[in-house]
């Protein structure tokens, strides 16, 4: 299918959305559905008199950091571990355990051992963002060609080494895997803590809003939620294209939705 | 030996708990003997099962409204290949707003009750199940279905037989994921807003500086994820006897 | 080697494929395509690969259309550039056996070789006996439980084989379907074929890019260009039947037969 084509259907469709929108703002009233241009003003005001940035920026600041708190012994591990089999053997059930419990569920005992600040929601995505990063990079690390780390061996690589130029490159498109779903993940997770409690960030604005019954601060929050999360997906893929170059054309064929048979 | 070393972890955990209990204090960490009695004291009141029910039910019908649309949706769309090209942007754009953040609208909408859960639930299920689903579907061998035409298979049957089956294994990992996380998400619910469930219990006793309440509900709440994950495990595992390795296909 | 009346007839046929939308121009796979097959008989096809031989095959068994040209079986047009929608197997006349096994692997032997007579509403006891007669002749009895992953490759292709035989078709179609094994799994296969051919004197339209295997099994042979594919000229293969296919090498007439036809696809 031709490129032209597709994106035409794309804008018809982004076009339906926003008819269906509107539609539906006018039959259920401003009350309940924020029509698109009330929520587009909301959304300008907010931008301009800077409430928005620091909100978005707070949220911002919890995804990040727990981020990488989480994230960057996630990512460590396989790599430790890899040398020692056994250990991860004896590990292996407790880390599908805790990555099948859904840690969101624990926010309030984050916020009880950390307070109703910052921390509580570093803390949150922390704990979602090692488990995904963990297991995205082991599964990188478990799939190097075993015949590619022997040749890196008997060239006389140290293990180190072998880690560093085999292991480590083999990895990271499976690392940008988990990136790219522990993006949306942490923005998710910081918000939730938001919600439950906060001053701060766009949960916060959006949970404020609900409260005072404005729904349109709620859709012009919401939306500038999925603005930042495109917009930091968008980031990632291009970084992933930089860094896998080397790799076949076709090789991700999830990212069309196009159906055979 | 590896199991020796698991239990031993396990223990040394409990031991951990129990230490921390001690050095910091009820205040920070309940120990496990009194999340054990406080677990008998709301089994007793029925509390326990009032609360499990709330957060059950909510989990189980908005499971099943997403569940049902997301393993459906992408076999209609199977027939218009088109349609799933222009629809694909939109789709991984609302996978990636978390819907969580939608749950103080959705309490807007549809109040305290059972409803806002429900449909809370059922929009975290969908995406899960529907993309897990439709990789699946895009994964059906055209030789296949090519191959079972000639032998006389009308199109219901090409349909049933291979899309299903293909689908099958992708439909087991979405609804291992959707499963514990429709709970997950439930519960999440009850913490925003709520009259009752085990989120309401959760969020309760932390705003009451019951620290007790917090860790049993939060017990309460791991038990029933990990089990019916061990569960789904099990069925999984027969349903796909026929797979040359037990492997999840992933998405 | 009794010949009987022409079954199945090629005329003029062509199948155009479209550009890609960042290739040139577009291929024609087969054009002006024309031979008969006769009822009864083993025909063989052999060509260079990419010469639009599993083409042909697609466009016989109805799976694809052509553009050009038409098809006539038994005197009736089936496949044309104007005809309508697709009927594939040609309601159960035609039988495809492909190099890929297209076993359904999530069912189990005896389930894949009762396949074709379940959907066509025709599963009986008499159907059903006859289908373990025919893994006795290929020797997969006691294996029907068995799932296609538990299985050799040499067995998955026999039991491609019975599913198409088990519902009768009077001509079957085969395209390459031993290049996937192994030498000696291969003449095994060859000569179980034969025998089966033998029971049921089907048609069988036989597509291979190996000139030995086309001389072994066939009464006829057509070689094929390379694309856009035609015949390029037919060959009677002289050795009488039955035939071993182990030590077909040594027999009269195979040695000259198979140099004409190498010279050939030079």
């Amino acid at each position: 299918m031709s490129g032209g084509r597709a994106l035409r259907d794309r804008v018809l469709v982004a076009l339906a959305v926003l008819i269906v929108w509107q539609v539906a703002a006018l039959v259920c009233g401003p009350h309940w559905i924020s029509p698109p241009l009330m929520t587009a003003r909301r959304f300008g005001q907010l931008a301009l008199n800077g409430e928005l940035a620091r909100h978005a920026l707070y949220t911002l600041a919890a995804a990040a950091g727990g981020f990488v708190v989480g994230g960057v012994p996630g990512a460590v591990l396989p790599f430790a571990l890899r040398r020692a089999p056994r250990l991860a053997a004896i590990l292996d059930p407790y880390l599908v355990a805790g990555y099948g419990m859904p840690k969101l569920a624990l926010a309030p005992l984050f916020i009880l051992w950390f307070g109703i600040g910052l921390a509580s929601k570093m803390a949150l995505v922390a704990s979602i963002a090692f488990f995904l990063i963990f297991f995205s990079t082991a599964a990188g690390v478990r799939g190097t060609d075993v015949r590619l780390v022997a040749m890196a061996r008997v060239a006389g690589a140290s293990e180190q080494a072998v880690a560093r130029h085999v292991v480590w490159p083999s990895a990271v498109p499976y690392v940008f895997a988990g990136l790219k779903i522990s993006l949306s993940y942490a923005i998710g997770a910081a918000v939730v803590g938001e919600l439950i409690s906060s001053n701060r960030g766009l949960g916060y604005l959006i949970q404020a809003g609900a409260n005072d019954f404005d729904t349109t601060t709620v859709f012009a929050a919401l939306t500038a939620l999925t603005l930042l999360i495109v917009g930091l997906n968008a980031l990632v893929e291009a970084a992933e294209r930089r860094l896998l170059r080397w790799r076949p054309v076709d090789a991700q064929p999830a990212r069309r939705l196009v159906t055979a048979a | 030996m590896i199991v020796r070393g698991r239990v031993a972890l396990g223990v040394l955990c409990l031991a951990i708990w129990q230490a921390g209990h001690w050095a910091l204090g009820a205040d920070w960490i309940s120990g496990p003997v009194d999340i054990v009695r406080r677990l008998a004291e709301i089994t007793a009141s029925g509390e326990l099962a009032r609360h499990t029910m709330a957060t059950l039910s909510e989990a189980a019908l908005g499971f099943l409204l997403g569940g049902g649309a997301g393993m459906l949706l992408p076999f209609a769309l199977r027939r218009s290949p088109r349609l799933t090209a222009a629809l694909d942007p939109f789709f991984t754009a609302a996978m990636g707003v978390p819907k969580l953040a939608l749950a103080p609208l959705l309490i807007l909408w549809f109040g305290i009750g059972v409803m806002s859960k429900v449909v809370f639930v059922a929009a975290v299920v969908f995406f899960f199940l529907f993309f897990n689903v439709l990789a699946g579907v895009r994964s059906i061998d055209p030789r296949l279905a090519a191959a079972v035409r000639v032998l006389g298979a009308r199109e219901w049957t090409v349909t049933w037989e291979i899309a299903w089956h293909t689908a099958l294994p992708y439909v087991f990992t979405g609804l291992k994921v959707a499963l514990p996380r429709a709970i997950s998400a439930a519960v999440v619910g009850e913490f925003i807003a709520a009259d009752r469930g085990l989120g309401y219990y959760i969020n309760t006793a932390r705003a009451m500086a019951d620290p007790v309440g917090l860790f049993t509900g939060v017990t309460v709440v791991t038990v029933l994820v990990l089990a019916i994950d061990a569960g789904l495990e099990r069925v999984q595992a027969r349903s796909l006897a026929w797979r040359p390795l037990a492997r999840d296909a992933t998405v | 080697m009794s010949e009987g009346a022409v079954l199945l007839e090629v005329r003029g046929l062509g199948r155009r494929f479209e550009p890609r939308a960042d290739r040139g121009e577009a291929v024609f796979a087969i054009r002006d395509l024309s031979f008969d097959v006769r009822e009864q008989e083993f025909l063989t096809i052999v060509g260079p690969s990419g010469s639009g031989k599993s083409t042909l095959l697609n466009l016989i068994a109805q799976i694809d259309a052509p553009t050009e040209g038409e098809i006539r079986f038994r005197g009736r047009p089936i496949a044309a550039a104007t005809a309508g929608a697709l009927r594939p197997g040609w309601d159960r006349q035609f039988g495809y056996v492909t190099q890929d096994d297209t076993l359904l692997p999530w069912r189990t032997l005896i389930e894949n070789v009762l396949f074709p007579l379940r959907v066509q509403g025709r599963l009986s006891a008499q159907t059903r006996d006859r289908a373990s007669e025919l893994m006795s002749t290929v020797g997969l009895e006691g294996f029907e439980r068995y799932y296609p992953h538990e299985l050799s490759g040499g067995m998955r292709k026999r039991a491609a084989l019975i599913r198409t035989l088990v519902y009768d078709p009077p001509v079957i179609l085969m395209d390459e379907p031993f290049g996937a094994l192994d030498a000696q799994t291969r003449t095994q296969l060859q000569a179980d074929l034969l025998r089966l051919w033998n029971l049921g004197r089907k048609t069988i339209v036989f597509v291979t890019h190996d000139i030995a295997e086309a001389i072994a099994l066939g009464d006829r042979t057509l070689v094929f260009t390379r694309a856009p594919a035609r015949v390029q000229s037919e060959h009677r293969i002289p050795i009488a039947r039955p035939r071993d296919v182990r030590t077909i090498y040594g027999v009269d007439g195979f040695a000259e037969t198979y140099e004409r036809i190498r010279k050939e696809l030079q």
